[in-house]
């Protein structure tokens, strides 16, 4: 019984894979999950960048950049991710984001 | 979070690409599901399905991992199998330690970052061939809402835009039968391929030389589609548009080219990529190809092409993927461009694949050193290698040629004694163009083609 349930589960799987025209031809993609966090701290920009940077993306963003990564850099960011592509953080939050990266991945880390 | 707020600017921006005429089947039939779920939390549809425990278990090691030699079997046996697939490697500059994952598709690669997925082919890849497999060619997104599920037989590009007679919608049936197809071997490659090198340094992906790949396209001459609709002699550009798109509703990867390179006859549609599908991270089901020209302007899963009588400005044309104005590309180091262009071709690159920084060689027994070469389409005219640093340098052998838009092989032997050796090669192609014995440095960190050194020993 069971080689012929395999028998018959190879061959459906032949079929679907022979992509006749009346074979849908749907791919579904489901993505791993993110692989690097943001590095957690005491300081206020840790919970606001966590809401408002990882909504779009991953950690890698902060984490993989040069080490001695000026502030300005930071805030250049900060200030793309508001005004180009709608994060949303409120004005006073800017230099509590600021401050968290610049200080966790930046030049001012200790 | 409730799922509505997020959600809306991506229905807006669905029904904004409505207006240009798609929008009755993407709205009645969910034949393309924006992956929306991204927006909501930061969570991937995988962890909320409820493989947060894994994760969970994974931090959980990493963390151990730290406290070195804590004692994997404390952590059971799930987690010691979750360590094992979560493989790193050192990219040789600092703060260079990747991942690398295995995404839909895909083999594992090295991940420059998950979400949206840019993922880098293994360097050693380029040394199998000279073209690269589908499952470990380079992926880069822009934006993280990404298709979870695309219909490669219902997917449609609207062709309109202001400077066209007929707009029409081209089915992927018509794509494929009604044009006549062309078949091309080209290189796509990162424009900021190697950033990680640039010295100083500059912000942005930190890549390796990994994020390019040569691979056999099938698609239409642009040219065709765009004569179907019939251009006006007011066209100045083409803008290209994928279903990948912003979560928050802003600054959609759009680009843009000229109307004669879009009509140059050489730009295509492609639904084919080395006699198969085109994984869905490369732009399932047709990507823009651009021969010569750096990936940004291959747009992935096209579905609006325009014909415009103006120069196109959105974000990623105007202040992102640009270039020193100038005939080098480059400025001195740490300073900004007086002025800037769109990123363009690719200059003239070389890769030593056979051997890597550190390896050692057998003394006194010939050595066959093999790698790639390629540029903008000229095609690559000669390539000269040197063991000893550049002072000295001899002619390389080519290979097989796949044409002037694909990667070159190219093999140099010699016979070393012992002792410690500096392996260079450097190219030129039919315009006489090559590559820099000194890098060349932009702060955007593009178009990398130093001519790059593998230091070796000979025992």
């Amino acid at each position: 019984m069971r080689a012929t349930w395999l028998l018959t589960s190879v061959f459906a799987l032949a079929v679907l894979a022979s992509g006749t025209a009346a074979q849908s031809t749907t791919k579904t993609i489901a993505l791993p999950p993110d692989g690097v966090q943001l590095e957690p701290s005491d300081l206020p920009g840790y919970a606001e960048a966590r809401a408002s940077c990882g909504t779009c993306h991953s950690a890698e963003y902060m984490r993989y950049q040069p080490p001695n990564v000026p502030r300005s850099y930071w805030e250049a960011m900060v200030k793309r991710m508001k005004g180009v592509f709608n994060a949303p953080i409120d004005d006073a939050d800017v230099n509590d984001i600021v401050d968290y990266l610049a200080s966790t991945y930046g030049a001012e880390r200790k | 979070m409730p799922q509505g707020r997020r959600l809306a600017p991506i229905l807006r921006q669905i029904v904004k690409r409505g207006e240009t005429g798609a929008h009755e089947k993407i709205l009645d039939t969910p034949r393309v599901k924006i992956d929306a779920g991204l927006a909501y939390d930061g969570r991937t549809p995988t962890q909320r399905a409820g493989i947060e425990v894994i994760d969970r278990t994974r931090r959980r090691f990493l963390t151990a991992g730290a406290l070195a030699g804590a004692g994997l079997a404390a952590f059971g046996r799930g987690a010691a199998v979750r360590a094992a697939s979560t493989a790193t490697v050192e990219l040789p500059f600092e703060n260079g330690r990747r991942n690398l994952v295995a995404y839909p598709e895909k083999r594992p690669l090295i991940v420059l970052t998950s979400r949206p997925p840019q993922l880098e082919t293994p360097f050693a890849v380029f040394n199998h061939g000279l073209i690269t497999p589908n499952d470990a060619f380079f992926v880069r997104y822009h934006h993280a809402g990404i298709p979870a599920a695309i219909d490669g037989d219902k997917h449609v590009i609207q062709i309109g835009g202001n400077a066209v007679n007929v707009p029409f919608t081209l089915s992927m049936a018509d794509l494929r039968r009604k044009f006549e197809s062309v078949e091309l071997v080209a290189v796509n490659q990162c424009s900021g391929n190697g950033r990680g090198f640039f010295s100083p340094r500059v912000t942005g992906g930190q890549l390796g030389n990994g994020a390019m790949g040569n691979a056999r396209w099938v698609g239409v001459p642009l040219k065709a589609i765009l004569a179907a609709a019939g251009v006006k002699s007011s066209a100045r550009q083409v803008t290209f548009n994928g279903l990948d798109a912003p979560l928050l509703g802003a600054a959609d990867f759009v680009k843009a080219l000229d109307i004669e390179h879009a009509m140059n006859g050489e730009v295509m549609l492609a639904y084919r990529m080395n006699g198969a599908d085109i994984p869905v991270l490369n732009g399932y089901p047709v990507k823009l190809v651009v021969p010569g020209y750096y990936g940004t302007y291959w747009v992935k899963h096209v579905s609006h092409i325009e014909v415009i009588d103006g120069v196109f400005d959105g974000f990623w044309m105007k202040t992102a993927y640009r270039v020193p104005d100038n005939d080098c590309a480059c400025v001195a180091p740490g300073t900004t461009p007086a002025a800037t262009r769109p990123i363009g071709r690719f200059n003239v690159r070389s890769f030593i694949t056979s051997l890597q920084n550190g390896a050692q060689i057998h003394a006194g027994r010939q050595t066959v050193v093999r790698g790639i070469s390629f540029d903008g389409g000229h095609g690559i005219r000669e390539v000269a290698c040197s063991a000893d640093g550049g002072q000295t340098w001899q002619p390389a052998r080519l290979g097989e040629n796949l044409g002037r838009y694909s990667f070159r092989e190219f093999t140099f032997a010699f016979t070393p004694r012992e002792g410690a050796y500096d392996l260079r090669a450097r190219a030129w192609n039919h315009a006489g163009e090559t590559q820099p014995l000194q890098a060349l440095w932009q702060p955007a960190g593009y178009m990398r083609n130093v001519v790059e050194s593998v230091k070796v020993s000979a025992v």
